[in-house]
């Protein structure tokens, strides 16, 4: 089993029996009691430090962090997280000010019991505890401290304070009493730290920056957080954590050091795909609802895999390719399963054996194909269509603001859409036709002339990411104009969009503020403007990128508060 | 109902001696993409079920009920009343089949699958499933289907007695004997959009389960009438469905290259319509329904649409033993049919390769509707094959069956 937690001690046992049902309801009473304790422990690592930033874990940190501390066969069997809140333009941003319900916090408990009980499963208890109590029956206080203090370094990302070691030992201690067990005793624990805010939230700390009196930067646990989740989207590995706790990571050889080993890693594709996740918004997958009536080959697992060829073909492209960042958007390199294949109308090599997984296979868009890069991709077509139509609108929204950092004000009230919508209108037959007429209203063309040429670009594929050329008996028109610059169709977009310099630093800025869960402050945009005119230059890789904002000592700086919006 | 046994080559068992020989020998894989020039579209099959066509002259005296029709009359051949023989049915699940004096009934069960369940011995008096010795039951003489038309091809160039007349097409000669065998089942008695009820189950099962059906065309434009080559060959991979359940149109299969399924056929297209010269055709299946199905003399009439699909009949003689173990796995409670009064029709009505023993005929004249939709072939490096064209009709395949127009 490959976990973060080591062997301890080891003592003798005894075996047990398990009584959830009552545990839960213990649990229930003591979590804030744990909860007020936990909070109360704020100046745990560093009795210097200041709290600056609480940011929920996401849905798939909370998976990793549990793979990564207790080994990948443990379960993670459910989703307590909320998807949070888009600001801007990222998930991430919007994570610093999401809070926790009730609600959540009884499903975070739920979770947090089944994988408890996982956790110290007879079969795996030997491994991750370390050591066994004298009887199993009996409250064994060292090697519950020993387990605490060793899964809190992990779970917390820092250290425990003896007070907070204290606390959840007594909280194993009054469980193992009321039910007569040991492990079960531990898994009230457990589930105490699984349900407090030191590990559900990304808690950071500052201290005062000695080499700059007057600022202050995030402490050394904290980086190794930040570090951690901003790469691997997953906690700490032991060893950056002993880089925190030997100071080493506050130095700039140790930091570069510490970075130079985890780009080495395989999880680097895991922080690739967290930061694509959020910035090409995909959480708009989980309210996508593309009609089933209309576009029939749009089933449930196409939306699945189609999510998947889209990290799939960035992860390929920009780290193991280690193309620029710009090649994306007219790669015609990616993967497809056989049903993604259909709907794009391709054939692949298969041979899909009965009860296999679902294949992915290589696959190269033939030259003159209007199927380029990302804005090609069924993940892109349907997450910004209407459930049963495409919209130009919203794919040149997309494009604006996920893409290019820019904002379109949203329409005014009093807005009349009907032509828009009716599809029917055998006067308006393509929706060309609808927006300009649309257009023609002074309120709506301000932003729709920002928006609408670049969706139009993209009207030859319908809202599941069919290709089509006519629309209602109409031949479909994809040109448009960018920047002055004429374009015939998708293939010219996406050349001109490429030579814009706002789509690099878009991307640049977006990367640094996904890290840092806020806005860049004016200092850190010059860094990012300086370092965009060299990117731009040299190629805007992955690695290169995500190496140069990890050693720059500004991300770890926590800006004024007269900087900062909380 | 004459019983005519039709003295056809005994082609059925030339055909069996050339496919072990194919077997055998293992010819190498032909690829379907003969020359340059040629275009070559790909379809796989996403409906298959016995032509069925009904009007009022085809069960002139009624039909022959379902399960429940059968069960009843099964009981009163043994001399018991209506009244009495549906008491006996209806509680045969509480005592077994027994009649008021507690005599077990032995013709009181389903034959086929779900037999061993009902009654209180496995197959009620019988120390065998009489499923597969039919011939120790007494024929129950069904109804059969007469009448002026019924789908089909005809096989034998020939105008008779027994042949029916294409009611599309107006085209004569039409053999299909088959059909008198399942004209007047209730489950059969149907048009489309309904499909005969066991088939339309049987396939919707197989279809998820069984390595694709394929068919490919070759020639120089397929836009325009001219000659062909037809090609029938089994997949490696399984058909997908979309959000209707229907086939999907423009996925991907690659072609086994096992020859045992691959069928070549010299055919034409004109006015849209794609037809074949005579020959022999196997293709393996690979659901307990489906273990095969072959014809000789195979002949097909298809319709190409402009959506690129195509649907119509393919058709030939079929060993009609094939066509009884389809049926005898289905169980007749699934089959909605009599086993026995099946096999006995089937045998009075086989029309084709007479056994040189004793001279009863093997193969039964039959013809299956067929939809297929376009698909891309490939072979097993992922060099495509044929092309997928067009985008395939909105409904297509088992779960949609109710949308088909015809």
């Amino acid at each position: 089993m490959n976990s973060y937690l080591q062997p301890i001690t080891s003592k003798t046992k005894n075996n047990g029996c398990t009584k959830f049902g009552v545990l839960f309801s213990l649990l229930l009473c003591l979590t804030p009691d744990v909860m007020s304790q936990a909070k109360g422990a704020e100046s745990a690592a560093n009795s210097n430090s200041e709290q600056v930033t609480f940011v929920r874990l996401t849905s798939d940190q909370y998976r990793n962090t549990i793979h990564d501390i207790f080994g990948e066969s443990i379960e993670v069997r459910g989703n307590a997280a909320s998807t949070g809140v888009r600001e801007a333009g990222l998930i991430a941003v919007g994570g610093r000010k999401i809070t926790l319900s009730a609600l959540e916090l009884e499903a975070y408990e739920i979770l947090a019991l089944d994988i408890a009980e996982q956790i110290l499963q007879p079969s795996r208890r030997n491994t991750l505890l370390g050591c066994t109590p004298d009887d199993d029956a009996l409250a064994d206080q060292e090697c519950a401290e020993q387990f605490i203090g060793a899964v809190g370094l992990h779970l917390f990302r820092r250290p425990l304070m003896e007070s907070e070691i204290d606390s959840f030992a007594a909280m194993a201690q009054s469980a193992t009493q009321t039910l007569g067990n040991f492990y079960i005793g531990l898994q009230a624990a457990l589930v105490g730290m699984m349900v407090s805010p030191d590990f559900l939230f990304r808690i950071e700390r500052s201290v005062a920056n000695l080499e700059s009196p007057g600022s202050r930067q995030l402490d050394a646990w904290s980086r190794a957080s930040r570090l951690s989740f901003f790469l691997w989207d997953s906690t700490p590995s032991p060893a950056l954590l002993e880089a925190a706790r030997s100071g080493t990571l506050m130095t700039e050889s140790g930091l570069n050091q510490q970075v130079e080993q985890m780009m080495t890693s395989a999880k680097i594709e895991d922080g690739l795909r967290a930061f694509f996740a959020d910035m090409l918004a995909f959480d708009r997958f989980d309210t996508l609802d593309i009609d089933a009536n209309l576009y029939p080959r749009f089933t449930k697992n196409v939306e699945d895999e189609a999510r998947e060829q889209t990290l799939r073909t960035i992860a390929d492209q920009l780290l193991i390719k280690e193309l620029d960042y710009r090649d994306l958007f007219d790669a015609r390199q990616t993967f497809l399963t056989p049903a993604l294949a259909a709907l794009y109308g391709v054939p692949i090599p298969i041979r899909q054996e009965l009860g296999g997984t679902v294949p992915w296979v290589p696959y190269e868009f033939p030259e003159g194909n209007a199927r380029v890069g990302l804005l090609g991709q069924v993940t892109f077509l349907s997450l910004f269509s209407h459930p049963g139509a495409s919209s130009p609108t919203l794919r040149g929204k997309a494009v604006r603001e996920h893409l290019l950092c820019q904002t379109i004000p949203p329409p005014p009230p009093d807005v009349d859409f009907s032509l828009v919508r009716d599809a029917d209108n055998a006067n308006f037959k393509t929706v060309r036709d609808r927006l300009a007429e649309h257009r023609s209203n002074p309120t709506c063309a301000g932003c729709h002339t920002l928006m609408d040429p670049i969706g139009l670009a993209l009207e030859i594929f319908d809202a599941s990411g069919v290709h089509r050329t006519s629309e209602n008996g109409a031949q479909i028109d994809t040109s448009g104009q960018w920047a002055g610059q004429n374009y015939e169709g998708v293939s010219d977009l996406v050349q001109l969009l490429k030579d814009d310099p706002t789509l690099t630093s878009c991307l640049i800025q977006r990367v640094y503020s996904y890290g840092t869960a806020r806005e860049p402050n004016s200092s850190e945009l010059q860094w990012l403007n300086t370092t965009h005119a060299q990117l731009r230059n040299e190629g805007v890789h992955w690695r290169e990128l995500m190496q140069r904002i990890s050693r720059n000592p500004d991300f770890y700086t926590v800006p004024n508060s007269t900087e900062m919006e909380f | 109902m004459a019983c005519r046994k039709a003295k056809k080559t005994n082609r059925l068992w030339k055909f069996v001696v050339s496919s072990l020989g194919w077997l055998v020998i293992a010819l190498p894989f032909t690829p379907l993409l003969a020359a340059d020039n040629l275009e070559t579209r790909g379809y796989v099959i996403s409906m298959v079920h016995t032509a069925a066509y009904v009007d009022d002259q085809t069960c002139p005296a009624g039909t022959n009920g379902t399960r429940p029709d059968v069960l009843i009359r099964r009981v009163m051949s043994e001399g018991y009343g209506e009244e009495e023989a549906i008491s006996i049915i209806n509680s045969v699940r509480i005592n077994g089949g027994r009649d008021d004096a507690g005599n077990l009934v032995g013709t009181a069960i389903t034959l086929g699958g779900g037999a061993s369940y009902t009654g209180d011995q496995s197959w009620n008096d019988f120390d065998f499933n009489p499923a597969n010795v039919p011939s120790a039951m007494p024929d129950p003489n069904a109804f059969n289907a007469t009448g002026r038309f019924a789908f089909g091809l005809n096989l034998d160039g020939e105008e008779g007695p027994d042949s029916w007349e294409h009611p599309n097409t107006g085209a004569r000669g039409i053999d299909n004997q088959m059909w008198r065998v399942l004209g007047c089942w209730d489950a059969y008695h149907v048009n489309k959009p309904v499909i005969p009820y066991n088939e339309s189950i049987a396939w919707d099962t197989a279809v998820d389960a069984m390595p694709a059906w394929l068919i490919s065309i070759s020639g120089e434009d397929l836009n325009q009438d001219g000659p062909v080559t037809v090609t029938f060959d089994r997949a490696l991979n399984i058909p997908l469905r979309d959000a209707y359940g229907s086939i999907m149109s423009g996925a991907s299969f690659a072609v086994d290259t096992n020859p045992r399924s691959h069928n070549e056929f010299n055919g034409q297209i004109k006015d849209s319509v794609l037809t074949i010269e005579p020959g022999d055709f196997y293709i393996q299946g690979e659901s307990q329904f489906y273990p095969h199905l072959q014809f000789f003399n195979t002949q097909l009439r298809f319709e190409m649409k402009d959506d690129g699909s195509m649907e119509g009949h393919l058709g030939g003689y079929q060993p009609w033993r094939d066509y009884y173990h389809y049926l005898s796995v289905r169980g007749e409670t699934d089959g909605a049919i009599d086993l026995i009064g099946i096999f006995y029709d089937l045998k009075r009505f086989a029309d084709a390769s007479p056994d040189p023993r004793t001279g009863e005929n093997a193969a039964i004249s039959s013809a299956y509707f067929i939809e297929a939709v376009p698909a891309f072939h490939v072979d097993d490096t992922g060099s495509l094959l044929a092309e997928s064209v067009g985008q395939g009709p909105k409904f297509s395949g088992p779960a949609v069956s109710q949308y088909t127009e015809q």
